[in-house]
């Protein structure tokens, strides 16, 4: 009785009560004996519950994934837990399986280590990976973390929510809502010891899934003796951009540019080229105010972005906030010293170009993650700091030269110039990385830029070389440098919308038709 | 605008908030209900037993019973998210009568007034013959029961066919023909008995994915699957049989051929039960696996390994759904699968049977009482002593019992098409998605003076083109029993309201009678669904499904039971027909037929060269009225496809996810998603039938089987080209 989980009806003792009078008596609801599908002793030290996924077992029946939605209560657009398909061989020798993932419950979750406000916490006992909805401030940094795309962002909410293994239901001595619904007996929870796994974690991998390297998935996959070698996902040639993430696109570009603008007017104060730098250095301060105000909206809970500090031992959200909140009070220490001329200004005007460059590079070392092979490169610095040396300087020749007559050395002009320089270099090798790689999401990013994102990738490239580099070339003053100003500035801008839609995420596979797009 | 929300001050935890149920335990509290109500699940034939969680009125969530004997504490994706079929802006809600070509609500005795009025006219100008029903599966015995005495003695046409005729009509008459009476021999559990188990032409893993559960508990059996497609199930196989499409039936004689060359058979039970083994030794002589293999595509050695593991099994099981049925010859494969179970004794034991796994959650209901292809209790319009034994049991003349079965399925669309059917009572079904070739669907029914469409929901595209629509409660909102399968009937219980004005279609046949002026003859006293049940179980008394033992206060005991069940006898965990090796025919021997193979009627030609496959996926349920209701399964399931092998693509310059249109001599379905995979034979097209926005019964073939007027839904000759390509 315990290892099948039901009961004949003959087997079934009578009871009386009230509950039997509506409900046919030998059909009463017995509360569902998982058996052997979860654990039977309690954890000992060293160890956490993982989930283990027959493949030889699952029929792609998808009853699992019902089943979590209607546990947690989720909408139909989030799913907790997924069902893919993977296919290889030829016909008639072809092999199709299905792929039921919830999540993994990492040895070291990506997600947590993100995670700018530690929403996260991996269960000491247990092991799983919990989230908090009421810590969480919706940056959804996590789902940008996750090679799996377990973290699910519900904008209904404005937070993340993932996969927490029923725990509450396992204390109870009950099956999560997925090991109870498969009719085969093909998910089940049990316990690992956690040392030995981190040893030897090659049973976490299984085709269509990404390497268990990224975070040492716990995930325990039984894959068939026959496997076709070529077994692969269905789902690779559906591939759409990403969210764009407006907030974000509108802030990286004005941070940068405000950080360049502020070491070229560092550098022009020390020159002692004083006239008009004030004025400059209030505007660049207020598109970095702007900006970092505006970046709030990209939160499901912007009243809550105080809490982003939180997270500074690991997270590099965590770092950028407090990194950009330091340059934006060295800014206005600098600014107001400009104003009333207070000596000691190149010692501000150094602390503000230290939190300036700490803060780009935080804020792009938050996109450098394994999960979204893309942005999984130094070209991801090289395209902020690009964005900065090529707008700073623009800025600044623009409001000092045409907005209040002024002139400046050449050098700024030229420093504009290399920045468009080294954006548009870095952006055809990149091209070039990426369509010529073998992995499948870099492709699939070269693919979107050659394809559906075309024009747009081109009107970028020939943005940067006639504005970002011809017309600064020609003209250093006059209604031409206002024009190049404002075409780089919104070729940036386009740029930075690239770069979010065009990142293809790792994720499990996915099934061949379905509302699921590649990732959240 | 929710400022609280929007600033992130409120994150919605108290509706995503979790609580612990009694029984349930720890879960969303949102699905914590106030109390559960015992029913049996409403979509497929499986008969799973399911608890309705209510709420306020209003159901929010479904588990299955633990302890239930068919599934186990169990539900398929559509069971676990059942609920949601119920509330509903396309529910039909109001009585709608066609007036200056709107459909406009109208009052509930208005309705029936019209429609008592309109079907009189139509019968008193052009015969009683000129009206035809379509019925269902999808209704409770008690409704079939009600409907079929409606039909034929209250409005007097035999032109009464259910949608039924689409899905099982060639097991019935495969069965009648071999055995001498319907109904499937064997039980679920057989699968978990058997040591050997071959399906043809099934795709549980799809379409009852419940029963895969079965399979899975048997550790000792050899598993064969014999489809054209790698399907989800032929994955589960041992040994795969990638047959060439519909050549199952020559598969099924090479398989006889060599049991009898062999003496792989029971001779014993051959000389003891059955009738008509010389002929049939003669007949399989042209079935030698040299022909075989070249008619199936398979190797001879495949083919001798499959007859060896049947012929020396304990319990060999043979199951089969709608590969073998929606063919122009599925009586004669039916028979030819019956042929292999009476020749080798797999029948009447634990574990051996040769067994159809029905369609629709009360298929079986409507053969057993619903009067249309047979007289109620499995007795035969031919038979003057069962016409006898009705007349005498409900008291009314033996000349008002047809002497014939009225026309199938197709035949009313065809006398639709003929003007000899002038007016059409259509209830929960939609034949404009489920139709072969919807062309002659359309010619028919545009020439209909009136049209009435009985349905849960509106629109569909049936009742669109009503004249009359009836809003009927559904699943959920009404009572009776639906009998699986495996001949087991289970109770089905009202947990809501029904929505609107939506009545049961048993009190709408009620009140339709009482129109007609025939209430007081044909329902006597009647108010209830359980006074339909207990003349029912009177009428098939002493009948092979007797359910004159089975009472709603022995449903309410006992859960589900099998029939037959004589009046007193005690439920048996598991039943099995035929274990005396008794058949249903006058000399008690089963049938050996011989049963010829032949190619399918539309061959792929140089114009036409791919060869299109129908079927399901197990998100969908058939034309979708009810799952696309169903965000969950809407999102996995969102849109129909076309598989295609590569190598076919290649030469057509397709990729995956090409728009394309499949064409074929009667119609065209624009733009499908096509997907290349190697899980479809070079040659071959598979498509789902459950989309109406791209419904390939467009380009299916009505092509027929003679005697059970089953459609041939599974092969027909298409082209694929690129969508846009020849517009």
């Amino acid at each position: 009785m315990a290892e099948t989980g039901y009961v004949y009806l003959d087997e079934l003792p009578l009871m009386e009560s009230a509950l039997l009078s509506t409900t046919p008596r030998s059909l009463v609801q017995i509360k569902f004996e998982p058996g052997p599908l979860i654990p039977e002793r309690p954890l000992g030290a060293g160890e956490q519950y993982r989930f283990h996924f027959d493949m030889t077992k699952c029929i792609g029946c998808k009853c699992c994934v019902v089943a979590c939605n209607e546990q947690n209560g989720n909408p139909a657009a989030i799913n907790w837990r997924r069902v893919g398909e993977v296919e290889g061989g030829h016909y008639p020798n072809t092999q199709r399986h299905h792929l039921s993932m919830g999540c993994n419950h990492c040895l070291e979750p990506s997600c947590l280590i993100g995670c700018p406000v530690e929403a996260y916490t991996k269960d000491p006992i247990t092991g799983v990976v919990l989230h908090s909805a009421d810590t969480c401030i919706g940056c959804q940094y996590c789902v940008w973390n996750c090679s799996y795309g377990v973290p699910q962002y519900n904008a209904e909410r404005g937070v993340v929510g993932k996969c927490d293994m029923c725990h509450n239901r396992l204390s109870d001595g009950d099956a999560p809502a997925c090991v109870g619904a498969c009719p085969e007996g093909a998910i089940a929870i049990e316990i690992v010891n956690i040392a030995e796994w981190r040893r030897d974690y090659l049973s976490a991998d299984a085709p269509g899934l990404p390497s268990a390297d990224d975070s040492i998935s716990t995930t325990r996959i039984t894959l068939p003796d026959n496997l076709i070698p070529d077994t692969g996902r269905v789902d690779t040639q559906r591939v759409g951009p990403e969210h764009p993430h407006w907030p974000l696109v509108f802030m990286l570009v004005l941070t940068q540019l405000s950080v360049g603008a502020f070491v070229v007017l560092w550098l022009l104060d020390m020159l002692g080229r004083g006239t008009g730098l004030t004025i400059t250095a209030l505007a660049s301060l207020t598109l970095a105010g702007i900006s970092l105000g505006a970046s709030t909206l990209h939160l499901g809970r912007p009243i809550y972005a105080f809490r982003a500090l939180k997270g500074l031992r690991r997270s590099w959200l965590s770092r950028e906030v407090l990194t950009l909140s330091l340059f934006a009070g060295a800014a206005s220490v600098f600014a107001g010293m400009l104003i009333f001329n207070l000596p000691g200004r190149s010692v501000a005007g150094f602390c503000t170009v230290l939190a300036g460059l700490a803060g780009v590079t935080s804020s792009a070392r938050i996109y450098v993650v394994r999960a979204r092979p893309a942005w999984f490169s130094a070209y991801t610095l090289v395209e902020f700091y690009s964005t900065a040396l090529l707008l700073g300087p623009l800025f600044v020749q623009v409001l000092l030269v045409q907005i209040l007559g002024e002139t400046i050395p050449s050098w700024v002009g030229l420093a504009a110039v290399a920045g468009a320089s080294a954006q548009l270099i870095a952006q055809m090798l990149k091209f070039l990385w990426l369509s010529r790689s073998e992995v499948f999401e870099l492709r699939a990013s070269s693919l979107l830029l050659s394809g559906s994102l075309q024009n747009l990738f081109l009107t970028r490239l020939a943005v940067l070389a006639i504005a970002g580099v011809l017309l600064p070339l020609i003209a250093a003053r006059g209604w031409l440098i206002v024009v190049a100003f404002a075409l780089v500035l919104a070729g940036e801008w386009l740029g930075r919308y690239l770069f979010f839609v065009s990142v293809v995420p790792k994720n499990i596979a996915a099934a061949f038709t379905s509302g699921e797009r590649a990732a959240a | 605008m929710n400022w609280k929300r929007t600033l992130g001050l409120d994150n919605l935890s108290e509706e995503y908030s979790f609580a612990r149920d009694e029984s349930t335990g720890y879960t969303s509290a949102k699905k914590i209900p106030d109390h559960w109500v015992p029913t049996t699940c409403g979509y497929c034939s499986v008969g799973c037993g399911i608890e309705i969680g209510v709420k306020d009125g209003r159901a929010v969530t479904s588990r299955p019973f633990a302890a239930h004997p068919v599934n186990r504490g169990k539900l398929c994706p559509k069971g676990l998210s059942e609920h949601y079929t119920l509330e509903s802006e396309n529910r039909a809600t109001y009585p709608l009568l066609r007036q200056n070509g709107k459909l406009m609500r109208i009052g509930w005795d208005e309705a029936l007034s019209v429609m008592a009025e309109r079907f009189r006219a139509t019968q008193k100008a052009y015969g009683p013959e000129a009206l035809g029903v379509l019925s269902t599966g999808q209704l409770v015995t008690e409704e079939f029961y009600t409907l079929g005495k409606l039909v034929q003695l209250g409005f007097g046409t035999n032109n009464y066919d259910g949608n039924t005729t689409l899905c099982m009509a060639s097991a019935v008459s495969g069965y009648k023909v071999s055995f001498g009476s319907d109904g499937p021999p064997g039980a679920y559990e057989d699968m978990e008995r058997a040591d050997m188990v071959l399906l043809i032409g099934a795709n549980l893993a799809d379409n009852h994915p419940i029963l895969c559960q079965y399979l899975e508990a048997n550790r000792n059996k050899t598993l064969i699957v014999a489809d054209p497609r790698v399907s989800k199930t032929a994955m589960m196989a041992d040994i795969h049989l990638p047959l060439k499409p519909r050549s199952d039936l020559a598969l099924l004689n090479g398989i006889a051929h060599i049991l009898v060359r062999y003496n792989l058979i029971d001779r014993e039970y051959v000389d003891g039960h059955t009738a008509g083994f010389a002929e049939l030794e003669r007949f399989l002589d042209r079935y030698t696996p040299e022909r075989v293999a070249e008619l199936t595509g398979l190797s001879e050695e495949t083919i001798f390994k499959t007859a060896v593991l049947y012929g020396r099994a304990k319990a060999g099981f043979i199951g089969w759904t709608m590969g073998v049925n929606h063919s122009t010859l599925g009586t004669a494969t039916v028979n030819a699968i019956c042929n292999l179970a009476l020749l080798t004794g797999h029948i009447g034991r634990a574990g051996a049977s040769p067994f159809s796994i029905t369609g629709q959650c009360n298929a079986m209901g409507t053969r057993e009482a619903g009067f249309a292809s047979s007289l109620p209790g499995y007795r035969k319009f031919e038979s003057a002593q069962d016409r006898a034994d009705l007349a005498a049991i409900w008291g009314i003349d033996e000349s008002r019992i047809p002497i014939k079965r009225g026309l199938a399925y197709p035949d009313i669309v065809e006398a639709a098409v003929a003007k000899r059917i002038r007016a059409l009572w259509i209830i929960a079904t939609n034949p404009l998605v489920s139709y072969p070739n919807q062309d002659v669907l359309r010619n028919g029914l545009s020439n209909l003076d009136f049209l009435v469409v009985q349905d849960g929901y509106h629109p569909t595209p049936t009742t669109e083109l009503a004249d009359l629509v009836l809003p009927a409660a559904i699943w959920g909102e009404k009572e009776g029993t639906y009998t699986n399968s495996e001949r087991r009937v289970s109770k089905v219980n009202q947990a809501v309201a029904p929505q609107g004005e939506a009545r049961s279609d048993f009190d709408i046949f009620l009140a339709l009678a009482e129109k007609l002026g025939c209430r007081e003859e044909l329902y006597s006293g009647w108010t209830t669904v359980e006074d339909a049940f207990n003349e029912w179980r009177r009428v098939s008394q002493g009948r092979l499904c007797d359910y004159s033992g089975i009472s709603y206060a022995l449903l309410a005991e006992h859960g589900a039971v099998q029939w037959p069940l004589t009046e007193g006898a005690a439920p048996q965990r598991t039943s099995r027909l035929y274990s005396d090796g008794q058949f249903q025919t006058p000399d008690g021997r089963a049938k050996l037929v011989c049963t010829d193979w032949a190619p399918f009627p539309e061959q792929p030609t140089g114009h036409y060269p791919f060869v299109l496959n129908t079927g399901r996926t197990v998100e969908h349920w058939h034309t979708r009225t009810k799952t696309r209701e169903v965000p969950i399964l809407e999102r996995l399931s969102p849109r129909a496809w076309l598989e295609m092998n590569p190598r076919d693509a290649k030469r057509l310059g397709l990729r995956s996810h090409d728009s394309v249109d499949v064409v074929s001599r009667r119609g065209r379905v624009r733009a499908v998603e096509l997907r290349l995979t190697e899980i479809t034979a070079p040659g071959q097209v598979f498509m789902p039938f459950h989309f109406a926005e791209t419904n390939v019964n467009e380009v299916t073939q009505d092509a027929f089987d003679p005697i059970s007027r089953e459609p041939n839904y599974k092969q027909c000759a298409v082209r694929v080209e690129r969508s846009g390509a020849n517009a």
